[in-house]
């Protein structure tokens, strides 16, 4: 009777999982989406909307009340006061007088805790293929913003001033400006029918699957665009146009999610690699620029100079005084927190004059003005307001100033090479630098991973061996990054310091993640390949029960883990559970053999 | 065979059919329960034209008049436009003249408008006769076809009378205008007559 108890209690822990699953009873509706090109899980109304936008909002400004979130679409979408809060003071310039006309920017805030999203599950499924620095932000959301101000007499305060926000958890940069350029100058003019249109085109697309070439209608313009995965070798997955179009009837995304690397860093040319030490280490940064757009530009460009790795402290491409995090992120009684922040009011250069590193960028449309200066400057020179653009730190670099990059660049800023061009050179550097960086470490954690033949499908799986930071460090005297990066310098005290630092912690856990599920795999594998029939006729009844017990539980986790198995495996293995199942007893039969989940 | 992007927009009224067209071209099903469109719907259907592949985007537009203003989004860059009517309902029939003028005022400058009088299988309700319809098509040298959407009549052939006066391109990638010049067009030879 206690086989009895336990299989019931199985039964109720495996019914949330299904729930979560969509039916493929559920039926679009008539007029749902016919172009796709391959078959999908059928959704339910907003579920596609659902998986690439949280919701999309209105931020105004009303004479009595300031900043306001006017309209949010779809009107069941749920934010909290304080995250409204947020968004509103987000959505617009801190100090206006720079940004008449349309500007567009992002910024990142903090989810309110305990929603959870129902679609969680079934995101995570398509979102497997991603790079993990493409990934969905846990825990944060993106507001990606167009504001347009301009003059208008027949308003009390002079001036029509709005943003057109849109919220997701998805980092695509690139993708969501090029969208807001379709969807905020119509919806300025023309009000919401045509964010009603907007909404219903987006719960029609395809979910953003990576890999796969997706096409995008929109109010009238067809975009195509490639989400990358991380089977894509680094650097090469831009998606280029082969015939010439009619940017009214299509438009061909190169990138979803690249910024132009050299344009932002442009000001600060001469410190790129300086930079990149910095952010690698997860120090504290903060970046104060004339506007959001050039703040938010350079702390994306900051963030993804060290792709493919995936920085993993905090960021705010746009901070404001107004952040329910700036107390936190402020205060002088600790030490600066790891984070990067973008920053536009004047105040904060006070408020950080504490902080060990700070960019200043000058306005960034005087291309001409190229930084000359090629010293870092100390940090007791920056003034409040009227300090030069620049880099001030007492950072001293682990390794050694590459000249070559640099004059690459410069050459190229002689000689007019294209913007596009100067940014792949950069962005090639970066990567080359990164996964120099990277491989000795990626090496040395695959060593950790125990022998196949340890793997006995009898025994639990073997454990990985745990990373010794010493037993690294000696396998740089032969492995290490002089075998792919000619440049010197004090390799080993980078290391030393990145091993503290949060990009390292993530960065592991990712790796022992997906090395554990490896092994899973492995050993589910050979449990497959056993003779369990022989295997039980050497034991008893209740051992076998025991055994049909573990094995489905084994099976429901490598579902819902997605393991790495060979094709075949989990139908195998589920055979063999109903094999065992029907050599028992009738009675513990009809305990046991549940039918194969509906 | 060189494919080309051919973007085409329905408009109209509300409720002449102008979803249910697209349905029967793309989809080759009729569904009498159609609900209204909001914004624009958008689907694609390739076809064969002589030594080209034309893959026509298709943005069937809402005719409910709260979306009336978001129209430019969608004929800015058609190739084709095709304007239709409820052969049953005079009125809309007034509304396509409208449409035909904002083409004409605001529209690409050589875009090929077809007027198609749909529901011609309710003949016995017929408002609009057919020889009115096509005196005036001819008057703007529009395309004319009577069609039925649930009988599948005349739906095809409207998109292929449209790739025929899509112009040709040459061979500098330049689009040469092949039947600008013609009054007559030939689709009349080709109507299958429908009632």
């Amino acid at each position: 009777m206690a086989f009895q108890g336990s299989g019931e209690l199985e039964d109720q822990l495996e019914e949330p999982e299904d729930t979560l699953r969509v039916s493929p009873a559920e039926e679009m509706p008539v007029d749902g989406p016919p172009a796709l090109e391959e078959p999908e899980p059928l959704l339910l109304p907003w579920d596609r909307f659902s998986s690439w936008l949280h919701c999309i909002c209105v931020v105004g400004f009303d004479l009595e009340l300031g900043q306001a979130v006017e309209v949010i679409y779809p009107h069941h979408s749920k934010l909290t006061e304080k995250e409204k809060t947020s968004i509103c003071y987000l959505s617009f310039p801190d100090s206006n007088s720079g940004c008449l006309g349309d500007t567009q920017f992002c910024f990142r805030f903090r989810q309110a805790t305990g929603r959870k999203s129902s679609l969680g599950c079934f995101l995570d499924h398509f979102e497997r293929d991603a790079p993990v620095s493409l990934k969905r932000d846990q825990g944060y959301y993106y507001g990606y913003v167009y504001f347009r101000q301009v003059r208008d007499k027949s308003l009390k305060r002079g001036y029509f001033q709005k943003s057109l926000v849109l919220i997701s958890k998805l980092p695509y940069v690139t993708f969501f400006h090029s969208l807001l350029k379709l969807i905020a100058p119509e919806y300025f003019e023309k009000q919401e029918p045509c964010l009603e249109a907007a909404c219903n085109d987006i719960d029609r697309w395809p979910t953003p699957c990576p890999g796969k070439i997706l096409t995008l209608p929109i109010m009238g313009v067809v975009m195509k665009l490639r989400i990358p995965t991380c089977y894509d070798k680094p650097g090469t997955s831009q998606l280029v146009q082969s015939t010439p179009s009619d940017s009214l009837v299509s438009i061909v995304l190169p990138t979803v999610h690249e910024v132009d690397l050299f344009r932002c860093f442009y000001p600060v040319f001469f410190h790129i690699q300086m930079l990149w030490e910095l952010v690698l280490l997860g120090e504290a940064l903060v970046v104060m620029a004339p506007s959001p757009a050039e703040s938010s530009d350079t702390v994306l460009a900051l963030v993804s100079c060290i792709s493919p790795l995936r920085y993993c402290s905090d960021f705010r491409p746009y901070f404001t005084i107004h952040d329910s995090e700036f107390k936190e992120y402020t205060t002088r009684t600790q030490a600066p927190p790891s984070v990067i922040l973008g920053v536009t009011n004047p105040f904060f250069a006070k408020t950080l004059q504490h902080w060990p590193h700070i960019i200043r960028i000058g306005d960034m449309t005087q291309a001409g003005e190229m930084a000359k200066q090629m010293k870092v400057k100390k940090l007791k020179n920056l003034k409040t307001l009227d300090s030069k653009p620049g880099v001030y730190t007492a950072y001293k670099p682990f390794l050694n100033k590459d000249e070559d990059i640099i004059k690459q660049l410069q050459k190229g800023v002689q000689q007019k090479r294209p913007s596009a061009a100067q940014n792949a050179i950069l962005r090639r550097y970066f990567l080359e630098l990164t996964q120099s960086f990277i491989i000795p470490l990626e090496r040395y954690v695959a060593s950790l991973m125990p022998l196949q033949k340890s793997i006995s499908p009898w025994k639990s799986p073997p454990q990985l061996r745990p990373f010794n930071q010493e037993e690294f460090m000696k396998t740089l005297e032969k492995a290490g990054p002089q075998l792919t990066s000619r440049l010197k310098g004090d390799w080993i005290g980078l290391y030393r310091q990145f091993l503290r630092c949060p990009n390292f912690d993530g960065w592991f856990r990712n790796r022992r993640k997906e090395m554990m599920q490896k092994l899973e795999a492995l050993h589910l594998e050979a449990l497959c390949e056993e003779d369990l029939q022989l295997r039980i006729q050497k034991h008893t009844e209740v051992e076998t029960v025991d055994l049909v017990l573990k094995l489905k539980e084994k099976l429901t986790q490598a579902e819902k883990d997605q393991l790495p198995v060979k094709t075949g495996t989990l139908p195998k293995l589920q055979s063999h559970i109903e094999t065992i199942i029907l050599s028992l007893p009738e009675d513990l039969q009809g305990i046991l053999h549940k039918p194969p989940s509906p | 065979m060189s494919l080309r992007e051919l973007k085409v927009c329905l408009l109209g009224d509300t409720g002449v059919g102008k979803s249910s067209i697209v349905w029967r071209f793309v989809e080759d099903s009729f569904d009498p329960n159609i609900n209204p469109t909001i914004g624009a719907s958008f689907m694609t259907k390739t076809v064969q034209y002589q030594n080209e592949l034309h893959k026509f985007l298709i943005w069937d537009t809402a005719g409910q008049e709260r979306f009336r203003a978001l129209a430019p989004m969608y004929y800015r860059g058609s190739a084709a436009a095709i304007i239709v009517y409820d052969i049953t309902k005079e009125e809309s029939f007034q509304t396509l003249k409208n449409w035909v003028k904002e083409l004409r005022q605001h529209g690409p400058p050589n875009i090929v408008v077809a007027i198609a009088g749909n529901k011609c299988d309710l003949s016995d309700a017929r408002e609009v006769s057919e020889k009115d319809a096509k005196d005036y098509a001819d008057s703007i040298h529009a395309i004319f076809v009577e069609t039925s959407a649930k009988n599948a009549i005349n739906i095809n052939e409207v998109f292929i009378q449209i790739s025929q006066r899509i112009p040709v391109i040459d061979a500098d990638g330049s689009a040469v205008k092949g039947f600008k010049l013609r009054r007559q067009p030939s689709e009349s030879t080709r109507e299958r007559t429908c009632c």
